[in-house]
């Protein structure tokens, strides 16, 4: 035994000892754990922006975004009517001070609408030092986290400075990094002492082959003493009252303590930001290749604003598909979001106020493959989503249409 | 700490520092030590590799420092599992209705020494690792069944313990005459019973990869382990077998200062 | 199974066979304790688990409920074999601290050295106190019955207030951006956890609802009733696991 474990555990134990030293890193989170049709006809995320990707312990940072909750909601996931906004960090090495919904506050759950927009942001603060990838994201009552953008983040400084105070009503600051930890101990010290005085009162006399002889041969009445009696009677009635009267006291110190608080957020969505009327998509038809990795996207375009406009960007699941003709227009995504030039279109001119235009799109990128999206075509549910962006040069407006359709897979 | 009959002779001669009934002592403690080092090591590696190359499957450092390590531990395993098994019973005592009082009894000393390393292996499984699940789900968005720390705690901690429950199982059926002869009910239960909580992996994931998308640690997804785990009582029964044998055998031997 | 020594011929080891017994106590006793930490913790951490992890769950309805119906299993299991046949009445208390030393070390090295998270926010709960009573009671009275019906509705009772000089500082009220929360429930917003959303509590949810607020005592009576239940059930339990029969096939 000893010669098979010992070079393979010293090898562990020289990595070890040598990787203590290192400054954290954390790779990318499972972001592309869920089925594609859940992260595309789910929560649809775009404009997110971090503040900052560089600053130390005790900095605030805040992300902030939109999001689409897709009309399309897949049948196999349940309904948002509870969900909570939160942020994949490799521990709390941020700590999350602030977070607001459509400019409101929010700490609890909220209940989301599908059609409905967003607009979020978080803030947080720097704990510990370390390069780390970090998603916004959602997590919706038994369907799963579905993922929003990523972004390597560096947090710079000492830990040691970390500080996190906050008051109570009653006007008392507190330190949460070490806010009960003390009392705590020390009471599971007090009970902890007289569980191992109860059994040490036992273990210190033969046990269990003695004991068992003795039972054996009817002498139970020497294995319980008299003093034993009397002790367990001690115990019997000073733990209770002990107990009844440290509760009196703590009930005493804290007469306005509270319980846990718990509900639903109603915060109600934006005024129509996708979908929004002026220009209306309708999807005819989606086609997958799967030798060329290229979406082929049939659209009808009814134009009814004021201006032209010219699709600038599909966007589904955190990837970007960018016209290359509009890339002056096009909004940038974070740096680190995925984001190529893989769109092409049948008829590039813009669509005139009025015009009504049948567009095919191609999007042709390897990212089909790379982001796991190509496995709509071995699910259940094979539709797909998305956030269609046409842009008008002129006016410099942006219009966003969320978008689905039943994707036929082509194999040759 | 495996031992025959035919070596009580060679066992006699050890130095006297240590009495007859605890020769296997220094093995015993030596296995606590080993297992220890083992379990601390992983759990610094996981402190090492976890956060920087653990959380996200699809990278190929995954591949690299968390599904290595998973075919390494298959590997230790197969090693271990055929080593010790084997040895335990190729080495099995034939000649047990021969058997001394005084090597019956030093015998049933090593079987509880066993039983204590499965227990001791039960204890990094069901303990540490096991609640250090909750605390690694806390960071890592689930992708995979072979989390940074399922890779130790379902692919290497529960086969671990289920290999030296067997061990115990073994040791008993092929060098003491009792376990010989019937195969003892709780000895067998306190074995079986955790094993089942290895099978119970399966229908963990295929809970939590079907339906069971959130973290919630008293989940009835996992109430398979919970009633494996309610088997290892059974070392109640293997106690009593235990102590009233040891009785027996006791009145069988000659009073010594 | 009975080693039957009848009482006219019982003599006491002495010598060799009182160190060789001796011996056997610490062997046992050493296996004893990391077979209850491992399976009276994996057995607590996958049914009261939550409750029991994180301060924000430590509910007034819930927590006092779930905590001593599944605290009293293993105790009452492992005094039906210590107590019966031994005389030992430890059972309880053997069976708790365990659990405390298990669950510390994985507060400590799992939570906050692995994953950075504060202690103060995974301090476990006790249930020292119920423990004690049940194994004094136990020692007492001899009787199941009084043990089950007293012991195991002062197991239940005992929880709470026990808990509470660990606990009641984390229920002050915090003006959090104007909303109020507990110290606790600040705890859950700030420091992240990926896989455990606010939602996912289970904060005095369901239809156990409380006339004039008195949810914990009305908890805790409930939780008294089913563990003087509970107790008698898992004395049988361990009973059970503890047949010492020899058998010709499996």
């Amino acid at each position: 035994m000893k010669s098979l474990f010992k070079p393979w555990l010293m090898a562990v134990l020289c990595i070890n000892v040598l990787s203590i030293f290192a400054v954290p890193s954390a790779q990318a989170h499972g972001e592309k754990a869920l089925e594609p049709f859940i992260r595309m006809r789910t929560i649809q995320w775009y404009d997110v922006q971090w503040s900052t990707q560089k600053f130390n312990v005790n900095d605030e940072v805040s992300v902030s975004g939109k999001f689409h909750v897709a009309e399309d909601w897949p049948i196999s996931v349940p309904k948002p009517e509870a969900s909570f906004l939160n942020i994949s960090t490799p521990g709390p090495v941020l700590i999350r001070t602030e977070r607001y919904l459509n400019g409101k506050p929010w700490t609890n759950s909220v209940s989301l609408e599908p059609g409905g927009d967003y607009e979020f942001k978080v803030v947080m603060k720097g704990r510990l030092p370390g390069h780390y990838h970090i998603h916004p994201f959602f997590n919706l009552k038994d369907a799963g986290q579905v993922m929003g953008p990523g972004v390597w983040l560096d947090i710079g400084g000492d830990p040691a400075d970390f500080s996190n105070t906050i008051q109570t009503i009653n006007g008392e600051m507190i330190d949460m990094e070490s806010f009960g930890f003390a009392n705590g101990v020390f009471w599971h010290l007090f009970w902890g002492l007289l569980a191992a005085a109860w059994l040490l009162w036992w273990v210190r006399r033969p046990l269990f082959i003695s004991r068992y002889r003795m039972l054996d041969a009817g002498l139970e009445h020497e294995l319980i003493t008299d003093q034993d009696k009397t002790i367990a009677k001690a115990v019997l009635v000073g733990v209770p009252v002990l107990v009844l009267a440290l509760n009196a006291v703590t009930a005493n110190q804290y007469p306005d303590a509270i319980p846990l608080q718990a509900g639903l957020d109603r915060i109600l969505p934006l005024p129509a930001q996708v979908n929004a009327g002026l220009v209306n998509v309708d999807t005819l038809k989606a086609e997958y290749n799967v030798a060329q990795r290229a979406m082929l996207l049939q659209f009808s375009i009814d134009n009814r604003s004021q201006g032209a406009v010219r699709i600038g960007q599909f966007s589904t699941s955190n990837v970007h598909f960018m016209n290359a003709d509009l890339a002056s227009v096009n909004s940038k995504p974070g740096k680190d979001d995925v984001s190529n030039n893989g769109l092409s279109l049948s008829d590039n001119t813009p669509i005139a106020p009025g015009e009504q235009r049948t567009v095919t799109v191609e999007v042709r990128d390897a990212a089909w493959e790379s982001e796991k999206l190509d496995g709509l075509i071995k699910d259940a549910d094979s539709r797909l989503g998305g956030l269609l962006f046409l842009y008008d040069d002129v006016m410099g407006k942006r219009y966003i249409s969320s978008i689905s359709a039943a994707v036929i897979p082509k194999f040759n | 700490m495996a031992t025959t009959t035919e070596h009580v002779s060679l066992s006699t001669e050890k130095p006297k520092s240590l009495p007859w009934y605890l020769l296997d002592l220094p093995k015993y403690l030596k296995g606590f030590g080993l297992l220890a080092v083992i379990y601390i090591s992983l759990r610094l590696y996981q402190g090492a590799f976890a956060i920087e190359h653990g959380l996200d499957s699809s990278e190929p450092a995954f591949e690299q420092y968390w599904m290595r390590l998973f075919y390494i531990e298959l590997a230790v395993l197969a090693a271990v599992v055929s080593g010790f098994w084997g040895y335990l019973w190729t080495t099995r005592d034939r000649n047990l209705d021969q058997l001394a009082p005084k090597e019956e009894i030093r015998r049933y000393f090593t079987l509880t020494m066993w039983i204590s390393i499965y227990t001791f292996a039960v204890y990094w499984a069901g303990s540490y690792f096991a609640e250090q699940d909750n605390s690694w789900h806390q960071v890592a968005i689930r992708d995979t069944p072979f989390t940074a720390n399922h890779i130790i705690e379902f692919y290497f901690n529960f086969p671990l313990y289920v290999i030296l429950g067997g061990c115990a199982w073994l040791y008993a059926r092929t060098r003491l005459p009792l376990y010989a002869k019937g195969i003892s009910l709780p000895l067998t239960l306190a074995v079986f019973g955790p094993f089942m909580i290895l099978v119970s992996v399966g229908f963990n994931e295929w809970g939590h990869t079907f339906w069971f998308r959130e973290e919630f640690f008293a989940a009835p997804i996992h109430w398979g382990f919970v009633i494996g785990v309610w088997f290892a009582l059974g070392v109640g029964g293997i106690l009593l077998q235990g102590v009233t044998r040891l009785i027996e055998l006791m009145e069988k031997i000659e009073d010594a200062e | 199974m009975s080693a039957q020594i009848p009482i006219s011929t019982f003599k006491p080891y002495r010598g060799e066979k009182a160190r060789l017994a001796r011996a056997y106590d610490y062997l046992i006793l050493v296996l004893a304790l990391f077979l209850f930490i491992g399976s009276f913790h994996l057995h607590f951490a996958l049914t009261v688990g939550d409750w029991d992890f994180w301060v924000d769950w430590k509910d007034r309805q819930w927590w006092p409920l779930v905590t001593p119906l599944i605290g009293i299993t293993f105790p009452a299991a492992v005094q039906a074999v210590l107590w019966d046949k031994f005389r030992l009445p430890l059972g309880a208390t053997l069976c708790v601290a365990a659990l405390l030393l298990g669950t510390w070390v994985t507060r400590v090295f799992a939570y906050h050295y692995w994953n950075f998270f504060p202690i103060n926010m995974v301090l476990p709960a006790t249930m020292v106190p119920g423990a004690l009573v049940l194994d004094t009671l136990l020692m007492l009275t001899n009787s199941l019955t009084i043990t089950s019906i007293f012991g195991g509705g002062a197991f239940a009772l005992l929880f709470y207030p026990t808990n509470w000089p660990i606990f009641g500082m984390f229920h002050q009220a915090v003006d959090y951006h104007n909303s109020q929360l507990s110290v606790a429930d600040v705890f859950g917003f700030q420091y992240i956890r990926t896989g455990m959303p606010e939602y996912l509590r289970i904060i005095e949810r369901g239809t156990l609802r409380t006339y004039g607020q008195y949810a914990t005592p009305l908890s805790a009576f409930c939780s008294a009733l089913l563990c003087s239940l509970m107790y008698p059930l898992w004395w049988k339990i361990g009973k059970l696991f503890a047949d010492t029969r020899y058998l010709k096939r499996i």
